[in-house]
């Protein structure tokens, strides 16, 4: 699995390039194949980049849960790694899906926000893992460090579930589920297949500078030890 | 375990109430910022119920921050958290124990803070106060649940406290939105329509919280300095 992990960054550029094409790609989906909604008209198409955002940040997010347990029963630094970098391209994805449901927001509510439970429990969960982040980036002992994130970044993803399920519970403005054309189905099954290639990518090189990070410090902890 | 836990709150307790400084410090910070808040009004104006049950809850949410931090910080020296490591206990019975001890010192800062708010704030109490103590309770289990998980996860750093808000404020967001909805009720009289789901919110995030914490603190507090 370590072999694994420490070889998947070499598709990195591969699986971007597939991604950015795919989403050239999906482009025309999204304004000519993909029919004009009725009620909300061309504003709606931004829900075809709004979903898989918000999608893919929280599948970011439970990289970071998965790799947190990891790291807490191998101890092994590439979970550390590999959490770090889906941290951070999970919060660029959750702050644009916030981003893209506010512009949504101000053509069919009329307001840039409103303290609704699906929108409230998603900016917390971007400010949690902002604070994650902010932890990654204090002065500490790295094991010492890689143990607090791996905690932190376990105890963060407790508040994700609550988002996924706050508009079915007590939303009242944030639609649960959308019923959609088939047309519009397909679009968002090939833009969310889309940034999952783009996710990937962003990840495997996000991981791949952490891996060089990491053997970088040894390199100079090891010639810090020999020079006594 | 319960034994050990309740021995290692009455060691916390005796030690932070017998010098003083650790809860004056705790509730000080608290009051002022009730008071700082009554600066914002008119003289003989009153606060919403909602800002008032907020400011309530926001005071107590950095209260538990320096209370734990002060309870973490009693084995930071003379190598004492291997000796309470090496106890044999559980280690998660340190969690509950300081966990213990953080409740009873929140609970009776927030038994200064509610009048605080009343007087400085303009606010009364309603028929339905038994509703704000039911979730004073249920909303206090899961803040010291989650703070005596990451106050020992922040020990031994040299910003502790900021440590502590930074990662502990947005988790605790859906205890104090329970708190600050049924406080509102307190305060105002009248409970809103679904407010009572606010108690089965915060009973889970108190399950859930509790369980990481079990789960979790073995990993977090060991001999390592």
């Amino acid at each position: 699995m370590r072999n694994f992990l420490e070889k998947a960054p070499c598709a990195a550029p591969w699986l971007a390039l597939a991604g950015g094409l795919a989403l050239a790609a999906c482009q025309w989906l999204i304004f000519v194949y993909a029919p004009v909604e009725s009620t909300m008209g061309p504003p709606q198409k931004i829900f075809y980049l709004h979903l898989p955002l918000a999608w893919w940040g929280l599948i970011s997010f439970f990289v970071v849960f998965l790799s947190g347990i990891a790291y807490i029963y191998s101890r092994k630094p590439v979970w550390d790694a590999l959490s770090g970098a889906a941290a951070e391209v999970g919060l660029v994805l959750a702050v644009l899906a916030v981003l893209t449901g506010s512009i949504w927001a101000r053509h069919s509510w009329g307001l840039w926000w409103t303290w609704d439970a699906r929108l409230t429990t998603a900016l917390v969960m971007c400010f949690v893992y902002a604070g994650y982040l902010i932890v990654r980036g204090l002065d500490m002992q790295p094991g010492r460090k890689a143990l607090v994130c791996a905690v932190v970044g376990i105890v963060a993803f407790l508040d994700v579930p609550l988002v996924f399920l706050s508009a079915r519970l007590w939303s009242y403005i944030h639609p649960p589920s959308i019923s959609l054309e088939p047309e519009m189905k397909l679009t968002v099954a090939a833009c969310t297949g889309a940034f999952a290639l783009l996710w990937a990518g962003l990840t495997l090189f996000r991981f791949k500078l952490a891996l060089d990070a990491q053997r970088l410090d040894q390199s100079a902890m090891e010639r810090l030890m020999r020079r006594g | 375990m319960l034994s050990a836990a309740l021995t290692i709150a009455r060691k916390d307790l005796t030690l932070t109430l017998g010098r003083g400084s650790g809860l004056v410090q705790a509730l000080l910070l608290g009051l002022l910022l009730v008071f700082v808040f009554s600066l914002s009004l008119q003289p003989g104006q009153r606060m919403t119920p909602q800002a008032a049950a907020a400011v309530f809850w926001m005071a107590s949410a950095f209260c538990q921050v320096l209370i734990f931090s002060t309870l973490y910080a009693h084995e930071e020296v003379n190598g004492q958290r291997q000796g309470l490591v090496l106890a044999p206990a559980p280690v998660q019975s340190i969690w509950l124990g300081k966990a213990l001890a953080g409740i009873g010192m929140l609970a009776a800062a927030q038994a200064l803070f509610i009048p605080a708010v009343i007087v400085f704030l303009g606010q009364n109490v309603s028929a339905l106060w038994p509703l704000g103590l039911g979730i004073l309770a249920i909303a206090d289990i899961g803040i010291v649940a989650a703070g005596s998980l990451l106050g020992a996860l922040s020990q031994g750093q040299s910003a502790k406290e900021s440590l502590l808000s930074i990662v502990l404020f947005p988790l605790l967001i859906p205890l104090f939105l329970g708190g600050i909805r049924i406080g509102t009720a307190v305060f105002s009289g009248a409970l809103a329509e679904g407010a009572q789901s606010w108690f089965g919110i915060a009973l889970a995030f108190d399950a859930i919280f509790v369980a990481a914490a079990l789960a979790l603190f073995p990993a977090v507090y060991n001999a390592e300095e």
